[in-house]
């Protein structure tokens, strides 16, 4: 069926130590969108995402018609370990032990996903090495490596610079329009939504509202869904 | 000198000891960076503690060579500190002070009782090279033979794994069983490697040399060449030296592997590498 929806979700519920993180979730997105998720810190947006994966148990039906890329939110590594960014993206993509060097094919497919994101002068560099912004578009193109249907960020803004940011955007657009990947944004910050977002969902704990920006952002759902803290708003304008 | 070098290699007693101690750092500096960019080191160290448990044991029940429980012991206490880190919300190294100080003073009461008294103790604690027999000498090549082929095999997982856990969860590596693997393989080298290196020094194999090559290395490649290198001449120089100044050869074979790293640490700023702060 061509209208089959990319992501399926039915009364996703989420519970950790007696409490509900996530609370009966139903959600179906199309192909081809980039959607925000929205919602104020500790509403249960990466545990969504989290359950989407298939990382922790949940309750109800998810159900996933595509590959999934997944950016994880400000990744905490061990800065001062020796690896380039040409051996962190091929030790997902070759089989002999990157310690045994890259295999060429391995750097042509690393150097082609890195020039997609505008990182291709970073292969060599050291990952620990990296800035906010660097890393993030290292971890995009590692997320692309399989050809995403589905693309899932979590906090994409946390950790760039406001000129990184707006490149990003574009970089996620082009994944949108071109490749017509669903693209997920997850943020707490409703600066993230704009004209270019196909759809808004807003969480907190339980689904708050699902459309498109022009309708949902009013002042009564805002409230709602931030629990009437509106400084998060400030430099949105539509 | 050179007598002391060439008797390695015509004496078959000799030769033994030089096959046992390079194997056994030839499967430390193949595990070393991994153990290290894991943050396993005190893990290694506690699980190197209870190997004193099974050597007790051993005694105790009267086997002569108590290789098996030494292993078995070591595998078990690993697989208890694993299961107890998912339970508990104590930190790690707390789990480890506990597992480390419970195996060692357990061993110590059974290696007491069954000895009468503390007589031979040491060489548990320091390894003593002439005590390895062509049992110990061949489970130490085995040893090296499984710790390249995991390596070989998994490494890349490891490496991910060490990078990120969460992403390595969601580029859909089983985590836990990767983690499981990583523990047992650790227990087994280093339960194998006590007898030739003691169980207070063999942790220090697992981590001076990845320690070292990090140090002076720009890549993995680098790191883990480095690791292994590092290990193999502090192995061959340790028993060499030590034979040649009548020193035992487990302490002299750290000693040199301890040199290289200050030396590493010394030559850093000069390689002009800047890691950026976390």
């Amino acid at each position: 069926m061509a209208t089959e929806p990319l992501l399926k979700c039915e009364h996703v519920t989420v519970s950790a130590g007696g409490r509900k993180l996530v609370e009966d979730v139903s959600l179906a997105l199309p192909r081809g969108q980039l959607v925000a998720l929205i919602g104020p810190n500790g509403a249960g947006k990466t545990t969504l995402l989290r359950a989407i994966l298939k990382l922790i148990k949940y309750d109800g039906r998810i159900e996933i018609n595509g590959r999934i890329g997944y950016v994880p939110q400000r990744l905490q590594y061990d800065r001062t370990l020796p690896m380039t960014v040409l051996e962190f993206m091929a030790l997902t993509l070759q089989k002999r032990p990157v310690a045994f060097g890259v295999a060429g094919r391995v750097k042509a497919r690393v150097q082609e996903l890195l020039e997609s994101v505008g990182a291709a002068r970073l292969a060599r560099s050291m990952i620990g090495g990296l800035s906010g912004g660097e890393l993030q578009r290292v971890m995009l193109a590692s997320a692309l490596q399989d050809q995403p249907e589905l693309l899932l960020l979590d906090e994409p803004a946390a950790g760039v610079d406001i000129e990184g940011e707006a490149t990003f955007t574009e970089l996620i657009l082009h994944q949108v329009r071109e490749h017509n990947t669903t693209v997920v944004l997850v943020s707490h910050d409703l600066s993230v939504v704009s004209d270019i977002t196909d759809q808004v969902v807003c969480l907190n704990r339980t689904l708050k509202c699902v459309g498109s920006a022009k309708d949902l952002l009013t002042a009564e759902t805002i409230a709602e869904v931030f629990g009437g803290h509106k400084a998060v708003y400030g430099h949105h304008h539509h | 000198m050179f007598d002391v070098v060439s008797n390695y290699f015509t004496n078959d007693w000799q030769a033994l000891i030089l096959v046992s101690v390079v194997c056994a750092c030839l499967t430390t500096g193949v595990l070393s960076p991994i153990v290290v960019s894991s943050r396993l080191a005190f893990f290694s160290d506690a699980v190197a503690h209870s190997t004193l448990a099974g050597v007790a044991l051993g005694l105790l029940l009267s086997l002569d060579n108590p290789l098996t429980l030494m292993v078995g012991v070591a595998i078990v206490v690993a697989l208890i500190i694993a299961s107890l880190r998912q339970v508990t919300t104590l930190g790690l190294d707390t789990l480890l002070g506990v597992a480390m100080a419970g195996s060692l003073a357990a061993g110590l009461l059974m290696y007491h009782a069954a000895e009468k008294g503390y007589a031979g103790l040491h060489n548990y604690l320091f390894g003593q090279v002439a005590l390895l027999g062509p049992t110990d000498m061949w489970a130490l090549v085995a040893c090296a033979v499984v710790a390249v082929v995991v390596g070989a095999r998994w490494g890349n997982r490891f490496f991910l794994l060490a990078v990120s856990r969460p992403l390595a969860q969601a580029r859909g590596v089983p985590v836990a069983r990767y983690e499981f693997l990583l523990i047992v393989l650790l227990g087994l080298v280093v339960s194998l490697s006590v007898r030739a290196v003691g169980l207070l020094l063999v942790n220090a194999l697992l981590i001076v040399p990845a320690a070292t090559s990090r140090n002076l290395a720009r890549s993995v490649r680098g790191m883990f060449w480095g690791s292994v290198g590092v290990a193999l001449f502090s192995g061959l120089c340790g028993l060499f030296v030590g034979d040649y100044l009548l020193l035992p050869p487990a302490p002299a074979i750290v000693v040199v592997a301890v040199l290289l790293f200050i030396v590493s640490q010394a030559l850093r700023p000069l390689l002009g590498h800047h890691v950026a702060e976390a």
